[in-house]
């Protein structure tokens, strides 16, 4: 089973982001390998959902992040040797037996192109071995280190220590190899166990994308969320904020089954939506085992996320925005009745239709919503009369961002209160701008005339 | 005065744009002629203020549909026409014939283009010119509204220095000696290039009249009577959408003592469309075109302004409320500068929370109607709002039903008088089945 998301979450969340822009992959994506870019894309599209997965995978980070560990390899070696393994040619293998003389005078004066890059490749793997194994006994199996007893870090350190691998290990990648020792070599390396090479290559593209996740986590200052067991669903999540955004104001939220349903509210540039996408991008993170923008967090793992924030709406026909939401739920209702346990963000519920309809559809929904206790909502409404008639729901969560009036200009704090905002800026507005003076002033001139 | 709207309101009705689905502007751009289809968009981008005018442009579309005339040109030979006129002639004869023995000189030569060009181009023009002449035969009666702009065409053409003209189409050889070619460029595209320039715009104007007043026919258009602006005054019966076929028509009535209707209806049950086709054809009928509705008779307005698909403007920070809130404050002011106008507003004041939403519709909506020199249409859910404001004798309640054949919605949308309260929000849920979805364990 796999963690269930979708591409309106990830567009929400600003998971890959449009080409070209800063995205939450982009804040990871500095690894020194093309692989390793690969493989931390592939992380962000498969978060976990198992607790102890997670927790292992984090606990690798949060150790290289404790010892400053470093990436020690220079790309070229993996484009040397990535090169050599693509070639899967027979014919190009070496032969055994020594090059004639006439063959070898004529590799002289014509320089051989596979020969070459055979030769660079074998030993671009040479010294990849040669440092992964320094890299190894220095760093990644000290004492205390989670490496230590990982189980697929103990396979990479079996196999440096059996044939062909450990025969490399003695050799010096710098001095030139006897032709017999390259043809066997290469035999070896690139078709008899081709499979142990990838694998080795594919574990240190794995330490590459988990040291530079450790440099990030160090540079931002994130800290690692502890994942819990599913059944015990709660959530804390203490001084969490936007990975994106310069001096943003950090929140604090806790979530169990008895308040398993936050009801936020807030005028419109008050910071529901920022809210909302931090907190959904820190339980993206959580999920893949990686540093989140927070000062404390643990969290039961859910079965997947989906956000509803950005739903693209088709305004030349008036009611398909509210239907492109009416679909959108019933998609999550139909996750939620296969008995899956998922984080849930909405905002603006039904802001696509007249209010009265939003009025009694966020009702309807937010109250079939709260009663699924193992699942985790978040959802904002502009339509504040529906959390009066929501409060009878003792597990729903109210919550707003408030908006101090400065004279006639508001100012945001972006630090979420309990309770329901009674900001009510519409007539606010409208006084603001003085519309009805401006409809009643001249109609008084022109009867007193 | 020009008449007052702006991008907002067209974009509502979807008016302008050439290549624009559906807009009004490509229903009418029938046209064959480039000239043509400047002049009809000028028509589109200027609707007229005063009442003679609209009833003169209309009196000539009537006239044209009742001839049921073709216009005689194709784009290509009229366009063919227009470049060589364009391109001009020596000052003088000498010089002309001069420039166009060194041209003829080339052709021979090196086989340059130009020479020929210019002779099929005087061929082709030679040609329009005498479809001209007769085309226009056909509108000889003397008391039709065009005829002092044909009549001019015609005195044009029937000038003695053109005497040639049918002559050639009919004797002249393809090929005139250069001595010709050189006389008669010099006379077309010098001495008379002025008045010729009036005859190609008459027949600009002539495919604008033609094409629209066919179009009129085939779509059983109507043509309005424009009033003076004093009598405050709006009628039609059977008023409709243009752009749709199978369009549900209805009646509208304003006057002074009834200037507001205000409008209740489901989402789906045809309120926009009531709401636009009354724009777009308040419009037309300010441009004297044929309108999609009988009987239709106004009194001149100064200006619309609709909101109906309002944008929120997110990138500037704007809420939907916001954006809202500001298109009201900009009507507003134009209200109260006494100016005469038509507005529209459709399902005002959604971005925002109930309580704001009634106090808001029924402050704004209050406010407005009494302007009794303006025409409006407001439409809402908030139905509470028009029961308070039904007390006031100049608001016409009327509303759009719905009827239920079992669980699947119908509309009739033919206007009742009223308010309704249909609303299909939670039935739209209901039918998806998302409830119980959540309830069964």
């Amino acid at each position: 089973m796999l963690f269930t998301t979708d591409k309106q979450t990830q567009e929400d969340l600003n998971i890959y982001g449009k080409q070209g822009t800063d995205s939450i992959l982009s804040l990871f994506n500095r690894t020194a390998t093309l692989n390793g870019s690969k493989l931390l894309e592939e992380l962000f599209r498969y978060p976990l959902l198992d607790a102890e997965v997670i927790n292992a995978r984090s606990e690798k980070i949060k150790y290289l992040k404790t010892v400053k560990a470093v990436f020690p390899f220079s790309s070229e070696l993996f484009d040397q040797a990535e090169q050599y393994l693509a070639n899967t040619d027979e014919r190009t293998k070496l032969p055994i037996e020594k090059p004639s003389l006439e063959k070898m005078l004529t590799s002289l004066v014509v320089s051989n192109a596979d020969y070459k890059q055979i030769v660079n490749g074998i030993s671009a793997l040479m010294e990849i071995i040669r440092q992964l194994n320094n890299l190894l006994n220095n760093t990644l199996i000290l004492a205390g280190s989670p490496l230590k007893r990982d189980e697929e870090t103990t396979k990479i350190r079996t196999l440096l220590n059996t044939e062909p691998i450990s025969l490399l290990l003695q050799e010096n990648p710098k001095s030139k190899q006897p032709h017999e020792k390259l043809a066997t070599y290469d035999l070896m390396l690139r078709f008899r166990y081709r499979e142990t090479v990838q694998q080795v290559l594919r574990y240190i593209y794995q330490l590459d994308v988990y040291i530079t996740v450790a440099k990030v986590a160090t540079e931002r200052n994130y800290i690692f969320p502890k994942a819990l067991p599913k059944a015990e669903h709660v959530i804390k999540l203490a001084g969490f904020y936007h990975p994106q955004l310069k001096n943003a104001v950090a929140n604090t939220i806790h979530i169990t089954p008895e308040s398993n349903l936050v009801f936020l509210t807030g005028a419109n540039m008050a910071g529901k939506s920022t809210f909302m996408k931090s907190l959904g991008i820190a339980m993206y993170l959580a999920h893949m085992g990686f540093p989140v923008a927070a000062r404390e967090m643990e969290f039961s793992v859910l079965d997947g996320i989906y956000t509803t924030i950005n739903l693209s709406d088709n305004l030349s026909i008036g009611a398909s925005h509210f239907y492109a939401e009416v679909l959108r739920i019933k998609k999550i209702a139909k996750e939620l009745s296969t008995g899956k346990n998922i984080f849930v963000i909405f905002d603006e519920l039904f802001r696509g239709t007249n209010v009265k309809d939003a009025y009694e559809a966020t009702i309807a929904i937010t109250a079939a919503f709260a009663k699924k206790r193992n699942s985790v909502f978040v959802i904002s409404t502009h339509i504040i009369e529906a959390g009066e008639v929501l409060k009878e729901h003792p597990n729903i969560n109210f919550k707003y961002l408030p908006t101090r009036m400065k004279g006639t200009t508001p100012e945001y704090t972006y630090t979420l209160e309990s309770g329901i905002t009674d900001d009510r800026h519409g007539m606010i507005i409208i006084n603001n701008e003085g519309i009805l003076e401006l409809l009643k002033k001249k109609r008084k001139e022109v009867t007193a005339q | 005065m020009s008449f007052i709207t702006d991008k907002q309101t067209l974009e509502d009705m979807n008016l302008l744009g050439k290549y624009k689905q559906h807009s009004i502007f490509s229903l009418f751009n029938k046209v064959r002629t480039a000239g043509g289809e400047q002049l009809l968009n000028k028509m589109f981008q200027n609707p007229l203020t005063d009442p003679e005018a609209i009833n003169k442009r209309s009196e000539i579309f009537k006239y044209f549909q009742s001839k049921q005339a073709i216009f005689p040109f194709s784009n290509k030979q009229f366009s063919q026409t227009e470049n060589y006129l364009s391109g001009s002639s020596a000052n003088n004869y000498p010089v002309t014939l001069l420039t166009l023995a060194k041209k003829k000189l080339l052709a021979t030569v090196i086989k340059d283009e130009e020479y020929p060009n210019l002779q099929s181009g005087l061929q082709q023009t030679i040609a329009v010119l005498n479809n001209c002449k007769t085309f226009i035969t056909q509108f000889k009666e003397n008391d039709h509204p065009f005829y002092d702009e044909l009549l001019e065409v015609s005195n044009i053409l029937h000038d003695p220095r053109l005497e040639w003209l049918a002559e050639e189409q009919t004797t002249g050889s393809p090929q005139q000696s250069l001595q010709k070619t050189a006389r008669y460029d010099h006379l077309l595209r010098h001495t008379l290039r002025a008045v010729l320039q009036t005859v190609m715009e008459a027949f600009y104007q002539l495919d604008v009249y033609i094409a629209v007043s066919n179009l009129a026919e085939t779509k059983g258009f109507n043509y309005a009577q424009a009033l003076p602006k004093e009598n405050n005054h709006l009628t039609a019966t059977e008023l409709r959408h243009p752009n749709i076929d199978k369009a549900v028509a209805n009646p509208v009535s304003f006057n002074q003592e009834s200037n507001m209707i205000f409008l209740t209806g489901a989402n789906m049950a045809g309120k926009s469309t009531f709401m636009k086709s009354f724009g777009i054809n308040v419009y037309l009928a300010h441009m004297g075109f044929p309108v999609a509705a009988k009987d239709m008779q106004f009194s001149i307005k100064d200006g619309i302004y609709s909101s109906i698909n309002v944008p929120d403007n997110l990138d500037m920070g704007l809420s939907h409320f916001y954006a809202e809130v500001l298109r009201v404050k900009k009507v507003a002011e134009e209200v109260s500068e006494e100016k005469d106008l038509v507005i529209i507003f459709d399902e005002l004041f959604k971005g925002t929370n109930v309580k704001d939403a009634y106090d808001a519709t029924l402050a704004v909506t209050a406010a407005f109607s009494e302007y009794r020199n303006c025409l409006f249409i407001v439409s809402t859910h908030i139905i509470e709002a028009g029961d308070v404001l039904k007390q006031q004798n100049n608001i016409q309640t009327l509303y759009l039903p719905t009827i239920m054949n079992g669980n699947i919605p119908t509309y009739t949308y033919k206007l009742q008088p009223g308010i309704s309260s249909d609303r299909h929000g939670m039935m739209i849920i209901e039918n998806e089945g998302i409830l119980e979805m959540l309830e069964a364990e």
